[in-house]
């Protein structure tokens, strides 16, 4: 196989793992909106919903807002 | 571009991330501070609120956060036609979102005038919708730089920015949506 031929099919892979991560995370963030739904109708404390707010938000700024990248140091970009 | 200039552009990008987090974190002082006196003026109460409506309007805004992260992605990989659509679906669902809360959650039988229950639920959703808006702005500001060619997948900070801040909104509302709708007892 050519070079060409195989570095476009590593960029299709990459890309459609990085498309899949988004599908997981969208399916992660659905599930635990119907679980905090779910458990506000127990008489459940508060503090279980607010710990599932945590866990959504750290998807989204984990997978979305790419949180991670921010700690990169400067000179990683010189 | 020399590798001065591709070096000097790479720590400005460093920089614009860093700014922009940092106003992120300005902001936040703003949204804790409406969470805080949603808990000091309610307690463990709330109104009675449409609660089909608010997982409705929370689903859109997650499923438009997915629209917008798969555009960024598709940007990154040189697909700016994807971008593009995916921009325009996420701002089609922000507005559903306004649609949901300006145009049927503040039309229920709660006003502005209703005591703490009133101006906390139209202090936290108003100042929420006017960043949703704030957003849909970005967005299509965005799909129109992307339609004159103005990015590409090693000159994206127009889309990440505008990418970090629209799920910046919808990390809020997943703290307001719980604070609003879901916990404490229900007042009649």
């Amino acid at each position: 196989m050519s070079y060409q031929k195989k570095n476009k099919r590593t960029i299709s892979e990459k890309k459609a793992a990085v498309l899949r991560a988004g599908v997981t995370v969208l399916l992660g963030l659905a599930v635990l909106t119907a679980a905090e739904y779910w458990i506000s109708f127990l008489e459940t404390p508060n503090i279980a919903l607010f710990i599932i707010a945590l866990f959504k938000a750290g998807l989204i700024l984990q997978t979305f807002m790419h949180i991670n990248g921010l700690w990169a140091s400067e000179e990683d970009h010189e | 571009m020399s590798a001065a200039a591709t070096a000097a552009a790479e720590r400005q990008l460093y920089r614009n991330k860093w700014g922009l987090w940092l106003f992120f974190f300005s902001e936040s002082f703003l949204f804790a501070g409406l969470l805080v006196s949603r808990f000091y003026l309610w307690g463990n109460t709330r109104p009675d609120l449409d609660q089909i409506l608010g997982l409705t309007v929370t689903s859109i805004l997650l499923l438009s956060s997915f629209f917008v992260n798969r555009g960024e992605m598709l940007m990154k990989f040189g697909d700016r036609r994807g971008m593009m659509n995916n921009f325009l679906i996420a701002a089609f669902l922000g507005l559903l979102f306004l649609v949901g809360v300006i145009g049927f959650e503040w039309r229920g039988h709660i006003l502005p005038t209703d005591g703490a229950y009133g101006a906390v639920l139209y202090g936290m959703t108003g100042m929420h919708a006017l960043h949703v808006l704030s957003g849909i702005i970005f967005l299509l500001i965005a799909w129109n730089n992307a339609r004159k060619g103005c990015y590409a997948p090693e000159s994206l900070w127009g889309v990440q920015a505008c990418a970090l801040w629209w799920h910046y909104v919808d990390l809020v509302w997943v703290f307001f949506y719980p604070a609003l709708y879901l916990m404490g007892n229900v007042v009649p």
